[in-house]
């Protein structure tokens, strides 16, 4: 016993030293991306296909030499979407000066973090709160701001409705996580119905883990919605729309959902209850994003086969590419000895309209925009397919309505 | 056991927690050590050492109902963020200062713990965790919906200052807290020795019995309640001050689970078994968090991801192997060591 004891410990041992051997060699000139991601937890769903495209995109820059000689080191932490597992880590990398980049996912983490990130004078991205392009600061949105996008669903319903051949304006449920995440999209979104004059029903909430969602449907059903929004991250929306199909609503109401879902994760398991349903994204999903050379040799490279393609997949290259813009803009403003956070900072105010291969809208970053685009696109799922029922598509500034 | 050649010739000897000279010198040191730490800690060493000591304070607070009160409570979490709401509404909104916020924070923390108390009286074991956790799940609920909360916005509270100088720092802020959590621990090893102590242990070995005896069951149930939900009011509202911003997703049922969890390994019944437990499973996360980028880089067809994965088996694996081999908690495995070296030469 003693003997295999002693076996296990050497074994365990050496792979510690590998371990600090490989790390302690690091680069002449590196820079750093923190990326606090939820790898093990309720989100992992989105975060996990999302940082695969990102790590992806970053081994490829340097594999070519890095940007301007400089190589960039991706750091994954998994905050299991807790937030002191979140501020521990970034407390733990907040004094290395060639930390450029902290991309916390998730809007309760994102928000514990914006004052360090302002003492620190450095640039924080978190996934679609509004909140800080009221406040401008420095944490910047991926895309455009939730509510701006529900806004353009908004439109979207109101030119389906027409289309349809009905008169006045339709009915909208609306049902999302009970958190800070689930409520935002209607902190503008609401005052941009009003706009529109669409009737929208007093919202549903329901806690974040729910397995069955046939009350808040039922009570949205009843109070006559002619669309429901169902929000969430997958596999949530998907749970919502399968058991909005084993009431019979899907036939009667159309469903319509956000960026986080269904991916390709809810599609492979329920494909055909997800029929029909509509899902407006401000990245290439579905068909689209497997019709991507960029995206789709990148993974083909690193991941082999498309058979577990996913679409988020595609944003997390997205990020990349921003990054390595913005950190080209940063070297030719003060070149790497002086480079510093908040140089990265004042580099993505200046990348306005640069170009991310068609997977994402033109940067909208600038001195007054922390939006990471303005753009978004309708999908459908056909034939237990998501394909693309519009083209890019403007959404509205509804963060203006609301008085933060 | 007492030391080797130490004898208790008097009741003060009898009940003293430091006996001996050695015992003062290493407290005194310990001490001294502890507040010079800033001065050449890592900043990265001195905020974890501050959420080491929040969690230590709450993991005191259960250890007062669980582990020497018998009651099991998963509720811990949301006495914390009672803790934490009330120290930010009582600063931002009512311009109280944070000395005065620390204290009151524990009390509602504590007075709000009485009802949640309550079903003990009623039901025990899986029942009464049962019953903690809906407490849980309906604080959160609260804080959520309530206005004076903020709603799901959350609330930003400012640090603690004091005649201008501001807390604004780990580093500043690490006084505060340090210094609170040692007045928390003398007060809960000084609570065990009292009446109360053994009234809460009286509870927990056989409640009958203790009735029997003339313990009131009520009284001390709910007594053991309000402690517990004082400590997480405090550790909260240290929290909230550190931080500088509360909201609702800070507090996870996850976090009450993770609480139980640093009883079991450090000892239940134990107060250095808290201290055990709290830096075990501390250091243990901090180590996965922070090996699964040294991982993915060192292995790079391993992937970010999965690298993430491995730490959290590798965190599953050491808490299985630690219950196999000492469910009696660190704390045991402390009293053994002590035992064998003050009797040294002779075998335990």
């Amino acid at each position: 016993m003693r003997k295999e004891c002693l076996i296990f410990l050497s074994i365990v041992l050496a792979i510690c030293l590998s371990v600090v051997t490989f790390s302690s060699s690091s680069f002449a000139k590196e820079v750093a991306y923190l990326s606090l991601a939820d790898y093990t937890g309720p989100i992992a769903g989105l975060n996990v296909p999302a940082d695969m495209g990102l790590e992806d995109y970053i081994k490829e820059i340097n594999a070519k030499g890095g940007v301007d000689g400089v190589k960039i080191k991706l750091i994954g932490i998994d905050t299991r979407y807790d937030t002191a597992r979140a501020v521990s880590a970034y407390k733990r990398y907040r004094r290395d000066p060639k930390l450029l980049v902290v991309n916390s996912i998730s809007t309760g983490i994102g928000k514990a973090i914006a004052r360090l990130i302002e003492r620190d004078k450095r640039l924080q991205l978190v996934p679609g709160d509004g909140e800080f392009q009221a406040h401008l600061g420095r944490t910047f949105i991926w895309g455009p701001a939730y509510q701006d996008a529900f806004a353009a669903n908004l439109d979207w319903i109101m030119d389906d409705w027409k289309a349809r051949g009905k008169s006045g304006t339709p009915v909208v449920g609306f049902v999302n996580w009970d958190n800070p995440f689930g409520r935002e999209l209607l902190r503008g979104g609401k005052e941009y119905a009003e706009k529109l004059r669409i009737k929208l029903l007093p919202p549903e909430f329901f806690p974040p883990g729910t397995l069955k969602h046939d009350v808040y449907l039922t009570r949205l059903a009843e109070a006559g919605a002619n669309y429901i929004h169902a929000g969430g991250v997958d596999p949530t929306p998907t749970n919502v729309i399968r058991d909005a199909y084993a009431l019979g609503l899907t036939k009667k109401i159309q469903f319509t959902t956000g960026y986080w879902g269904p991916t390709a994760l809810g599609l492979s398991i329920h494909a055909k209850k997800l029929e029909g349903i509509v899902n407006y994204s401000f990245f290439l999903r579905g068909e689209e994003a497997r019709e991507n050379k960029v995206v789709t040799d990148l993974w083909k490279k690193y991941r082999g086969s498309l058979d577990k393609f996913n679409g988020v997949y595609g944003m997390g290259m997205a990020w990349g590419m921003t990054y390595v813009a913005g950190l080209k803009a940063a070297l030719k403003a003060v070149g790497y000895e002086k480079l510093k956070g908040d140089d990265m900072y004042k580099a993505y105010q200046r990348i306005t309209g640069f170009e991310r291969a068609g997977v994402q809208g033109p940067c909208a970053y600038a001195p007054d925009s922390r939006r990471g685009s303005l753009k978004i696109k309708m999908y459908q799922v056909k034939n237990g397919k998501i394909v693309p029922i519009s083209g890019w598509r403007k959404t509205p500034d509804a963060v203006s309505l609301h008085k933060f | 056991m007492r030391p080797c050649g130490v004898f208790d010739k008097s009741y003060a000897l009898d009940i003293a927690i430091i006996r001996t000279w050695q015992h003062w010198v290493i407290l005194i040191s310990a001490l001294i050590l502890l507040y010079l730490f800033p001065l050449f800690g890592s900043y990265y060493l001195i905020s974890f050492i501050n959420s080491l000591a929040i969690t230590v304070i709450v993991v005191l607070g259960l250890q007062i109902v669980s582990g020497y009160c018998g009651q099991i409570s998963f509720g811990q979490d949301a006495f914390m963020a009672i803790g934490a709401y009330t120290s930010a509404i009582l600063t931002i909104k009512l311009g109280f200062p944070f000395w005065i916020a620390l204290p009151l924070s524990g009390i509602v923390a504590g007075a709000i713990g009485i009802i949640g108390g309550a079903p003990s009286l009623r039901i025990k074991g899986m029942y009464l965790a049962m019953a903690t956790i809906a407490i849980h799940f309906v604080v959160i609920w609260l804080i959520l919906h309530l206005e004076i909360t903020g709603s799901f916005k959350g609330l930003y509270p400012l640090p603690p200052s004091l005649g201008g100088f501001e807390f604004d720092t780990d580093e500043r802020m690490y006084y505060i807290i340090m210094t609170t959590m040692v007045i928390m621990t003398y007060a809960a090893r000084n609570l065990i020795r009292t009446k109360v102590g053994r009234a809460f242990v009286a509870i927990r070995d056989n409640d009958l019995a203790g009735e029997v005896m003339g313990v009131n069951l009520y009284y001390y149930k709910l007594l053991s309640f309000f402690i517990a939900c004082f400590y997480a009011g405090i550790a909260g509202s240290l929290w909230a001050h550190l931080i500088t911003v509360v909201n609702s997703e800070q507090f996870t049922l996850m976090h009450a689970l993770e609480y139980i969890g640093m009883l079991i390994i450090g000892g239940m019944g134990s107060i250095p078994g808290v201290f055990f437990g709290v830096l075990f499973i501390r250091i243990l996360n901090e180590v996965v968090m922070f090996t699964s980028p040294v991982l993915a880089g060192a292995l790079p067809w391993l992937g970010t991801s999965p690298a993430a994965a491995l730490g959290l088996t590798a965190f599953g694996l050491a808490v299985v192997i630690f219950l196999i081999f000492e469910p009696r908690g660190l704390a045991h495995r402390w009293e053994i060591f002590k035992a064998s070296y003050r009797l040294y030469p002779f075998a335990y």
